[in-house]
C-alpha cells in the first residue's frame, strides 16, 4: 500500500462536475481525456489524435491505447460524444458547459472518429477537451460516478469508505494506493515521518520543509510550477488606480528575498501571467526591479512622503503562510513610506469581497492555467464582474485591442504573437504587479522511487512511483 | 415525570426552531457565496447561474427557507451542496466518531480530576494540594493544538505506541482523548476540590466521622456523593460541548467528527450542512441537559419530590 497525504480531500470524482484541484488532479488518474498538454501547455493528443479539416470542424480519431474501461467495456466514440453532450445540456449544470459551449454539434461516424462541429472558429478549441471520458451506457443509467468512478485511466477505484480517505489500484501491479486527508500540516509530516504516509506534495510551510531536508529517511523532489500569485489592484480606487503608486509599490518589493527567506526558495519570480516557457508566454520580459530609491521617488512626485503616508488596506486569506508573506510585503512597503493595513478573512468572505471589488489591494494566485484565453477573462474591460475576472475594473484599450486581435487570430503562432505583446502591455500597465510562480515540493519517505513532479502539480507520475525493495 | 419530560420536548421544539432559523439567516447574511467556491476562479458567468439555480439558491430566501423547514418536517436535512450527498448520510459517518471521542475523553477526564480533587480537599493547604491544583492549571492552559501535537511527538513519534492521527481502531483514540480529557479534568478537579470542601464542613460528615465510620467511606460515600450536583452539572455541560465536536482537536488529529464536518462546511458556506450540523449540535445540548436534570432527581431525592 503507498499513502499519499492531502490537506483536502476530493469533492467529487466526476470529471463532468470536478472544479477543484484535488480532484481534477485525482481524476487524471482515472479517466483518461482526449487532449493533454506538454511542457510549453500545447495540446498533444492523449487518447485521440486530431485534425482540422475546417475552421469549425476538428475530427478526432481516437488512437488504440487506453481504451478499456475498468468496467470491461471497451472505449468508442460514442463514449466520447456521451461525455461531451451531457456537460452541455444546459440542465446538467455542468461547471465546465461555458467553456465548451461554443460545441455546435458532435458526430460520431464510426467506432473511432468522433467529428466536433463549432459555432465559431477557435484554435485553441483542442485544448478545451480535457474532460475524461466515461462510458456512455453508464452516463444513460445515471450512474454515480461521483462516488464510484469508472475511467480508463492507469488507476482503477477501488474505495472511498469515509470522507478523509480514497483508496485505488493500479491496473499495472495492483499496487494500492490510498490518499488521505491529514488538514493539519504538521501532523501530516509527523506521519511521514512515522511512516504512515507514504508521501506528500505541496501545502507545507518552509521551515517544515527545511527541517525535513535534514533527515536521511526523507527525500524531497522540487519541480518547477505554474501558479501564479500576484497583487490585484482596484483601478476604480484614487490611490492604487494612480500608475505611479503602483510601480512604486512593484519597485519597493524585494521578490528575490521573499522567495529566498520567507519560501525557502520554492518559488520563481515571475513577470507575467504564463510562464515565460508556455507557447504563448514571454520570455522577453524583464524582471521588475528592487529599488526602494526609485519607489521613494515616485511617491515623493506624486506629492507623498513618510510624514504623508499612502496608506493601503491589503485582503488576503487566514491561511497563516499568507498572512505572514503579507506581512514581509507590509515590512517592504513600510520602508518606503507606504502603510498598509493587512486584513485578513477566511476563504468565503475573502474570496466574495475580491468578487465585488470590494478591495484596494489584495493577494491570490491564478492556478492551473494552461491557455491564453484567460487573458480575455481577466483583462478586457467587458470582463468586470459578473461577466469575467476583471475584479479591479481594468480597462484599457490597448489591452482590449491586443485581446481582439488574438482572439481573431487564425493559429497558435499568430495568437502568440498578440499574447506576448498583451502581457508586456500588462507589465508596464500594472493592473497586477506580478509575484512568483510558486514550485511544487514532493516529500517521500526515502525509500520510494520513481516520482516526478508536473508542472501543474498534478499527480500523473504515481503510475511510475514503486518502494525499492531493500536487498540485505 | 411525565410532565416533566412532556414540557421539556416542547421547550426543546421551540428552541430548535429558533436555533434553526437564527442560523438559516445568520449563514445567508455572512458574505460569500457557495457557488463562487466551489466553482473557483476561472468559472464562467453561465456556469455559475446553471450551478446556483440547479441548487435552488436563486429562489427569494423565504422560499429558501419554507423548502428547508418543509424538508425538516419530513426528517429531511437535504444534500450537501458540495459533495451532492444527502446530509443525513455524512451526518451518520461522523456522529459515532464524536461519540466516540466524547466518551472517552470524558471518562479520562473523570479519572483524572477525581483523585485530583479529591486529594487536594482532603488535604488542603498541603503540598498536596498545591501540587494538584497546578497540575490541573497545567492542563487547562496547555491548548489542545499544542498538547495534540506534542502528545503525537512523544508517544506516536518517538516511542511508537499509537498511530499519529486518523481513526483506526482503539489505538488511535487514545492520543485525541487525552488531549481533550487533560483540558476537562483541568476545570473539573477544581469543581470537584471546592465543592467536596463546602461539604466536609457539613455536619453529616461529621456524624459519619463520629460514627467511626472509614476516613475512605466518609470522603468517597458520603461527602462526594452530597457534592456531586454541581459536578453533575458540570459533566452535562462538558458532554454537551465534547459532542458538538471539538474543532481543533479533530483537524489535529485529523479525527472524522461532528466538528471538522462544521468548519468545512462553513469555509464553504455549505448552507444545509452547517444548518444540520448546528441543528444536530443544539440538540444534543437540549438532550444532554435533559439527561442531566434526570440525573438531579436520580441523585437528591429532594428534587424527585418536587420539594426543592
Amino acid at each position: 500500500m503507498l499513502r499519499f497525504g492531502l490537506s483536502s480531500s476530493p469533492v467529487t470524482l466526476d470529471p463532468r462536475f470536478a472544479t477543484d484541484a484535488t480532484s481534477s488532479r485525482i481524476n487524471r488518474l482515472i479517466y483518461r481525456r482526449l487532449v493533454e498538454f506538454d511542457g510549453s501547455f500545447t495540446p498533444i493528443p492523449s487518447l485521440a489524435d486530431w485534425q482540422r479539416i475546417t475552421e469549425q470542424h476538428y475530427r478526432f480519431t481516437l488512437k488504440t491505447q487506453g481504451r478499456d474501461f475498468h468496467h470491461g467495456k471497451r472505449l468508442n466514440a460514442v463514449d466520447v460524444k456521451a461525455t461531451y453532450d451531457y456537460i452541455l445540456a444546459k440542465n446538467n449544470a455542468s461547471p465546465h458547459r461555458a467553456t465548451l459551449a461554443l460545441i455546435a454539434r458532435i458526430e460520431t461516424p464510426d467506432e473511432n472518429t468522433i467529428d466536433f462541429f463549432l459555432n465559431k472558429a477557435d484554435p485553441l478549441f483542442p485544448g478545451y477537451l480535457v474532460i475524461g471520458i466515461l462510458p456512455a451506457k453508464l452516463i444513460q443509467q445515471g450512474h454515480t460516478f461521483n462516488r464510484q468512478p469508472i475511467g480508463s485511466g492507469p488507476f482503477e477505484f477501488s474505495k472511498w469508505p469515509e470522507d478523509s480517505r480514497v483508496m485505488l489500484s493500479r491496473l499495472r501491479d495492483k499496487q494500492k494506493l490510498e490518499f488521505i486527508r491529514i488538514p493539519n500540516p504538521t501532523v501530516r509530516v509527523l506521519k511521514l515521518l512515522r511512516g504512515e504516509l507514504d508521501m506528500i506534495q505541496n501545502d507545507l510551510p518552509p521551515e517544515l520543509i527545511t527541517y525535513l531536508a535534514k533527515r536521511s529517511d526523507i527525500k524531497i523532489i522540487k519541480g518547477e510550477g505554474s501558479n501564479f500569485t500576484y497583487l490585484g489592484f482596484n483601478m476604480d480606487d484614487p490611490l492604487v488606480g494612480n500608475h505611479a503608486i503602483r510601480e512604486a509599490i512593484a519597485y519597493a518589493l524585494d521578490r528575490e528575498s521573499i522567495i529566498k527567506y520567507v519560501m525557502g526558495g520554492a518559488a520563481r519570480p515571475a513577470s507575467a501571467m504564463l510562464i515565460p516557457d508556455h507557447w504563448a508566454g514571454n520570455p522577453g520580459l524583464a524582471l521588475l526591479e528592487y529599488n526602494p530609491e526609485k519607489a521613494k521617488m515616485l511617491l515623493a512626485n506624486a506629492g507623498y512622503d513618510t510624514s504623508n503616508p499612502v496608506k493601503i488596506t491589503y485582503k488576503t486569506s487566514s491561511d497563516p503562510f499568507r498572512i505572514r508573506l503579507a506581512t514581509v510585503i507590509q515590512s517592504q512597503l513600510a520602508k518606503v513610506g507606504i502603510n498598509v493595513d493587512i486584513r485578513s478573512y477566511d476563504w468565503g468572505t475573502f474570496y466574495g469581497d475580491i468578487k465585488s471589488g470590494q478591495f484596494q489591494m489584495y493577494s491570490l494566485s491564478w492556478i492551473g492555467i494552461k491557455t491564453p484565453d484567460i487573458f480575455q477573462y481577466v483583462f478586457h474591460s467587458e470582463s468586470v464582474p459578473p461577466n469575467g475576472a476583471n475584479r479591479g475594473h481594468y480597462a484599457n484599450p490597448v489591452a482590449d485591442k491586443l485581446i481582439k486581435v488574438a482572439q481573431q487570430a487564425g493559429n497558435l503562432d499568430a495568437m502568440a504573437v498578440s499574447y506576448k505583446m498583451l502581457q508586456s502591455h500588462l507589465l508596464e500597465t500594472l493592473p497586477y504587479v506580478p509575484l512568483w510562480y510558486e514550485d511544487h515540493v514532493f516529500v517521500s519517505r526515502s525509500d520510494l522511487e520513481g516520482y516526478t513532479v508536473a508542472i501543474d502539480g498534478n499527480y500523473d507520475a504515481l503510475v511510475d512511483v514503486q518502494r525499492r525493495i531493500r536487498s540485505n | 415525570m411525565l410532565k416533566i419530560l412532556v414540557s421539556r420536548l416542547l421547550s426543546t421544539l421551540v428552541v430548535v426552531f429558533g436555533v434553526a432559523c437564527i442560523v438559516f439567516l445568520l449563514i445567508h447574511l455572512v458574505p460569500g457565496d457557495p457557488v463562487e467556491v466551489m466553482l473557483g476562479e476561472s468559472a464562467q458567468q453561465a456556469d455559475r447561474e446553471a450551478l446556483r439555480s440547479a441548487l435552488g439558491l436563486d429562489l427569494p430566501i423565504h422560499t429558501q427557507l419554507l423548502n428547508y423547514f418543509n424538508g425538516l418536517l419530513h426528517f429531511d436535512l437535504g444534500v450537501s451542496l458540495h459533495s451532492k450527498r444527502p446530509i443525513s448520510e455524512e451526518l451518520l459517518e461522523r456522529i459515532p466518531a464524536t461519540v466516540e471521542l466524547a466518551v472517552a475523553s470524558l471518562l479520562i477526564a473523570i479519572m483524572i480530576a477525581f483523585p485530583l480533587g479529591v486529594i487536594a480537599a482532603v488535604r488542603k493547604s498541603t503540598i498536596w494540594d498545591s501540587s494538584a491544583m497546578t497540575i490541573s492549571l497545567l492542563g487547562v492552559s496547555i491548548p489542545n493544538f499544542v498538547m495534540g501535537p506534542v502528545l503525537i511527538l512523544i508517544f506516536a513519534v518517538q516511542l511508537g505506541w499509537f498511530p499519529v492521527s486518523g481513526r483506526e481502531g482503539f489505538a488511535s483514540l487514545i492520543l485525541p482523548a487525552i488531549t481533550l480529557g487533560t483540558a476537562l479534568a483541568a476545570i473539573l478537579s477544581r469543581m470537584v476540590r471546592s465543592t467536596l470542601l463546602e461539604v466536609l464542613n457539613e455536619d453529616f460528615v461529621r456524624t459519619a466521622r463520629a460514627k467511626g465510620l472509614s476516613e475512605t467511606t466518609v470522603i468517597w460515600k458520603h461527602a462526594l456523593k452530597n457534592a456531586m450536583l454541581p459536578i453533575i452539572t458540570l459533566l452535562g455541560l462538558q458532554l454537551g460541548v465534547l459532542l458538538a465536536g471539538s474543532i481543533i482537536t479533530e483537524i489535529v488529529f485529523s479525527w472524522p467528527g461532528i466538528g471538522q464536518l462544521t468548519i468545512e462546511s462553513i469555509k464553504r458556506r455549505d448552507y444545509p450542512v452547517v444548518q444540520a450540523c448546528v441543528l444536530l449540535i443544539s440538540l444534543t445540548y437540549v438532550v444532554v441537559n435533559m439527561l442531566t436534570d434526570l440525573a438531579y432527581s436520580w441523585l437528591d431525592p429532594r428534587i424527585r419530590e418536587g420539594n426543592l
